[in-house]
């Protein structure tokens, strides 16, 4: 069993940190692993054990958004002094503006955005995962990413 | 290839899933696009800033609260009534796939029965049960004829397709009672009354005859016996005020 966790334990934090926000990730984080264990009994094998963990914490997270019933708000200190978006060709704040506008999101598309781009599954796994078909996945990724560039305005400098 | 045709595509040509000749039409007009350029420099830049966003470590302290919401969860088990344990063993059963493809072929089974119940082929004027006459019974299989010996399946569909020709055949043994009260009764009526019976006696029966076997049919009969009825009990009432009559 802690073999289990060991194993999941970054992606699973680090999807329900980005999802719901750092102040309630360790809790959906220990909220999905109580549900795995206490689920492996049930599990059927009808995905792969990575999609059914992935699938439960994305699930508990958008739960608990939705519970929560807020919008996530953007407290923590460490994103507080994020500088306004200068089109420079190396940011050195773009990773704390990319966090800040991810929060910013509505939760399907952050979820995809996770999936995907942050944690690097293929559509057919974020498909998998979020129980949709892989044509609905690319075109949610590609809306998530049209809105992610209007809230982060231009970013990587100009083409050359 | 407009900005409006490419723009879509962008997400899926950036992470290089679009095919050869598409994936080169797009390349040929972002030559010469300077505004889709722009926004595919941009999506692709924030591709790779969402990558290489750093992974984040799991608190310490994580794995004892999972522990201890385990235990906790555990200890909550223990002091659940038995019969919540039995209700949730149901209720994964009938949530499992298996079962719920059963139920819903027991479902298509009841609705294919159930229509089969409302919805009886019509039948001709011809075949239809004479009401006046003596009720219609199974008719005797001709000698020559073998024969058939359904299955248990077979019994019970037969039976429940032949209800609604049992329930009009019983409306037809009791119409045919009726007609003969109200016969004797109608030999102590005036001619008019009884060109007036005979005449509304016709036209019940022609509807019996002529309705649709199964419900339609079943409501003719009722008529026709309400009215028999209603005849003859209004011919006994008037023979009793007769005779209590000073």
């Amino acid at each position: 069993m802690e073999m289990l966790y060991h194993q999941f334990k970054r992606r699973v934090f680090g999807m329900a940190h980005r999802i719901v926000g750092p102040n309630d990730a360790e809790e959906v984080a220990q909220e999905v692993f109580v549900r795995v264990f206490r689920g492996l009994a049930n599990f059927r094998g009808d995905s792969a054990l990575s999609t059914w963990v992935y699938r439960l914490t994305v699930n508990c997270s958008l739960s608990h958004l939705a519970k929560r019933g807020r919008r996530q708000e953007v407290g923590d200190e460490t994103l507080a002094d994020v500088p306004a978006a200068p089109a420079i060709s190396r940011d050195p704040g773009l990773a704390a503006r990319i966090e800040r506008a991810l929060q910013e999101l509505p939760p399907g598309y952050r979820a995809i955005l996770v999936l995907h781009d942050v944690e690097g599954l293929s559509h057919e796994e974020c498909a998998a995962i979020l129980e949709c078909r892989v044509g609905t996945c690319k075109s949610q990724l590609h809306k998530a990413r049209a809105r992610m560039r209007e809230l982060l305005g231009p970013i990587g400098g100009t083409p050359t | 290839m407009t900005c409006q045709d490419v723009r879509p595509h962008l997400t899926a040509y950036l992470d290089g899933e679009l095919a050869d000749d598409r994936g080169s039409a797009v390349r040929g007009h972002l030559r010469g696009c300077e505004a889709c350029r722009t926004a595919a420099h941009h999506e692709a830049a924030l591709r790779d800033g969402l990558r290489a966003l750093p992974q984040l470590d799991a608190p310490f302290e994580m794995w004892a609260g999972v522990q201890r919401q385990l235990a906790a969860a555990e200890v909550a088990d223990a002091e659940k009534p038995h019969w919540r344990h039995v209700v949730s063993r149901f209720a994964q059963a009938w949530f499992s796939p298996r079962f719920a493809v059963a139920s819903a072929a027991l479902a298509v089974v009841v609705c294919v029965w159930a229509w089969r119940f409302t919805h009886q082929h019509p039948v001709t004027v011809a075949e239809a049960p004479q009401v006046a006459a003596a009720p219609v019974r199974p008719a005797p299989k001709p000698a020559g004829e073998a024969p058939t010996a359904p299955g248990p399946d077979g019994d019970v569909a037969a039976e429940i397709a032949s209800l609604p020709k049992q329930t009009s055949d019983a409306y037809a043994e009791a119409t045919v009672e009726l007609v003969k009260l109200a016969g004797d009764a109608r030999t102590q009526w005036s001619a008019d009354r009884q060109q007036q019976f005979d005449a509304k006696l016709g036209e019940l029966q022609h509807d019996v005859t002529t309705a649709r076997e199964g419900r339609l049919r079943q409501k003719a009969h009722r008529s026709l016996i309400r009215y028999l009825q209603r005849v003859t009990t209004r011919d006994e009432v008037a023979f009793a005020d007769t005779r209590g009559t000073p």
